[in-house]
């Protein structure tokens, strides 16, 4: 995949591009907003991972530029910043994500395929089927291999988050902000807690932890 | 005290400016009373002459030159000055009576002017007013009066204004140069005061004179700033002493284990845990970093933009039900006492984060067993929120310390934690304007936070 990378601090850019170069990727890389906006204005790109700040044109008006001109281009906002209203500004302006450095790579990662698998048809699916796991989002039911499982509201929004991104590495930090909406970052374990609670009614081999990573729902069942 | 700075001070331009103003108002006093003074006695004095001459045209008319003469002989009689000159002469200008010179008789009024008689302003001639009669047989009568008299009078009227006036201006700007000394005494003495401070002694303070006027209140104002401003710098420096403190802390345990690491570890297993445990420290660094810079912004108050109404009794009950699970793990029982409906004006993101940082607070600090009631109730002072547990407490003296940044309970000194918490849940109350409290809740510990409920 082709990814756009705007970041003036040579360090972090080079370790975000080595980075996701060896993760198959490949990244351009810009170090000034307005060289940044014109890269992205080719219309090449499949993901935009931009800095609030930066020289010429700070990132917010790039953004905003970028979405003028109709650019349905995935964007992950990475700022300094960290603040509160900060986050809420960079999704205004047209951002889809928001990560505040520092991060760990494994983090930026999961947010990288989690954009760029983001199915780019905006028709809502009614029921979401992974593996022998379905779900029913109108009956709000959810069945594994025809047997009905009984979930908590918290636990369906969990799982649905889950299984609307099969295959791909869901961090803690996606979970809290995408299933709770808390953006802070509890000491308590809540996550793994709620995973090992639903773990124990769909079944323990659905939901897998990555080490040092996140979750992540298999669709398809590897033979271990 | 110079005499630049004097006539530079606002108390003496003010006065400068009030006797500025007063004397163009005793100036027009004075002309004002000066015309009517003046011209109301000429006309008394013309009237009188008329009168007068009206009278002796009767004598005149009745019997001739001889009665009229004898008219003015009889007005003339025991009068040693003052009173009307009279002036009667023929046809031919020979003077029958009388010395004013003759002018053609037409009835009207004439004004001579003659040597001084002593009654004149200084260096005037006399004036006389008179008022020419024709009489019969081609006679003619003149009868006059001194208007210089009238003059007098009014100059006299100006000299006493212009004393009056004189004093007064004396008064006005030796007061308001007194005036001026003594407020410009006492603005020099704050200004020393400030001077001093910025030199860097900022204990000092400006000296109050115990007079209650508004130089004094405004020396007591000032001070009270400089108190507010001292102690807020005081707690600043408090602040990042702790911050430096409880940063080398965590950072000399990084550089041991990173050097212990660099000395000792040999297998790519070892080396990764190392890394591992390293990142892991660093993580608690920047989380601390974290918390300090939003504590910052919280006390910033720019979120009180954002506040919107919001059902409190749900979004306490939703933070429970999240934590419970854990709660339940650790070997503690959650309950909760909600009673529904209960709204206030508020930033949904920052209560969430305080109320998750009070149960991971009770969560944190106490042993296996125990019960942990999260309560929120209407009461009469507003809508109480309340987190408590029944470990072992926090003793009485330490309890109002709980809130400060950094500040641990020697006990919890060994848990997880960085101190700041609590300092969060302490700053998003200050900001929705709650009142936080922290009590024995015998055993255990009480935290309570009153908010004022929303319409």
């Amino acid at each position: 995949m082709n990814i756009l990378l705007v970041e003036d601090e040579p360090d972090l850019a080079a370790y975000i591009v080595r980075g996701l170069t060896e993760n198959g990727h490949h990244v351009d890389h810009a170090a000034r907003g307005d060289s940044g906006f014109l890269l992205a204005s080719e219309g090449r790109h499949d993901l935009l991972i931009v800095d609030r700040m930066l020289p010429e044109m700070d990132g917010l008006t790039l953004v905003k530029t970028l979405r003028e001109g109709q650019s349905k281009l995935p964007v992950l906002f990475l700022s300094n910043l960290g603040g509160l209203d900060d986050r809420v500004e960079g999704l205004n302006s047209g951002g889809d994500d928001y990560l505040s450095k520092p991060f760990a790579f494994s983090e930026l990662l999961a947010r990288v395929n989690a954009l760029l698998r983001r199915p780019h048809s905006s028709g809502q699916p009614t029921s979401i089927r992974v593996g022998d796991l379905e779900m029913d989002l109108i009956k709000r039911r959810v069945t594994r291999a025809g047997r009905e499982i009984d979930l908590q509201p918290r636990e369906f929004s969990l799982l649905e988050y889950l299984m609307r991104r099969p295959d791909q590495v869901v961090t803690r930090t996606m979970l809290l902000e995408g299933v709770w909406d808390y953006h802070f970052d509890p000491k308590t374990n809540i996550v793994e807690t709620h995973i090992s609670r639903l773990r124990s009614k769909i079944g323990g081999d659905l939901i897998q932890t990555i080490r040092g990573s996140g979750y992540m729902i298999r669709a398809t069942r590897t033979t271990s | 005290m110079r005499l630049g700075q004097l006539l530079k001070s606002a108390s003496f331009r003010l006065t400068a400016a009030y006797v500025g103003l007063f004397s163009v108002s005793v100036g027009i006093l004075a002309g004002l009373i000066y015309f009517l003074a003046t011209s109301g006695m000429q006309s008394e004095v013309r009237t009188r002459i008329a009168a007068d001459s009206t009278a002796l045209r009767e004598e005149y008319a009745r019997g001739g030159p001889p009665q009229l003469l004898q008219a003015i002989a009889e007005r003339q009689r025991g009068r040693l000055v003052g009173g009307l000159d009279y002036s009667l002469y023929n046809a031919s200008g020979k003077h029958l009576f009388g010395n004013l010179p003759v002018v053609p008789c037409k009835s009207g009024w004439v004004t001579f002017t003659g040597p001084p008689d002593g009654d004149e302003p200084e260096g005037e001639l006399e004036k006389l007013g008179v008022l020419v009669t024709p009489l019969a047989h081609g006679n003619c009568l003149l009868v006059g009066d001194d208007i210089g008299k009238v003059r007098k009078f009014g100059s006299l009227i100006l000299r006493s204004f212009g004393w009056v006036f004189l004093l007064t201006a004396t008064m006005a700007v030796a007061g308001g140069i007194f005036l001026s000394t003594r407020v410009l005494r006492r603005i020099e003495a704050i200004n020393r005061t400030a001077e001093a401070i910025i030199e860097g002694d900022i204990s000092r303070r400006i000296p109050r004179r115990g007079v209650p006027d508004d130089l004094d209140q405004l020396a007591a104002t000032l001070n009270r700033m400089l108190d507010r401003m001292t102690s807020l710098m005081e707690s600043l420096r408090h602040v990042s002493n702790d911050v430096a403190h409880d940063l080398r802390t965590p950072l000399g345990r990084l550089r041991r284990s990173l050097e212990e690491a660099g000395r000792t570890v040999s297998s790519p297993e070892e080396s990764r845990a190392a890394i591992d445990s390293a990142v892991m420290e660093v993580d608690g660094i920047l989380d601390t970093f974290g918390a300090i810079l939003r504590i910052a912004q919280i006390e910033s108050g720019s979120r009180r933009s954002n506040f919107c109404r919001l059902v409190l009794s749900e979004l306490v009950a939703d933070v429970c039900e999240t934590f419970a699970p854990s709660m339940e793990e650790a070997g503690k029982v959650l309950l909760t006492r909600i009673q529904p409906d209960l709204a206030i004006r508020g930033d949904r993101e920052l209560l969430v984060q305080s109320l998750a940082n009070l149960l991971e607070n009770a969560m944190a600090h106490t042993s296996a067993g125990t019960v942990v009631t999260v309560s929120l109730k209407r009461r009469p002072e507003g809508i109480e929120l309340s987190v408590a547990d029944n470990g072992h407490g926090v003793p009485e003296a330490q309890r109002e310390h709980i809130f400060k940044r950094f500040y641990r309970v020697e006990r919890s000194r060994t848990a997880a934690g960085n101190g700041l918490g609590l300092s969060i849940v302490a700053a998003v109350a200050e900001l929705h304007g709650a009142r936080l409290s922290a009590s024995d809740n015998d055993p255990g510990l009480k935290i309570g936070l009153v908010f004022s409920e929303a319409a």
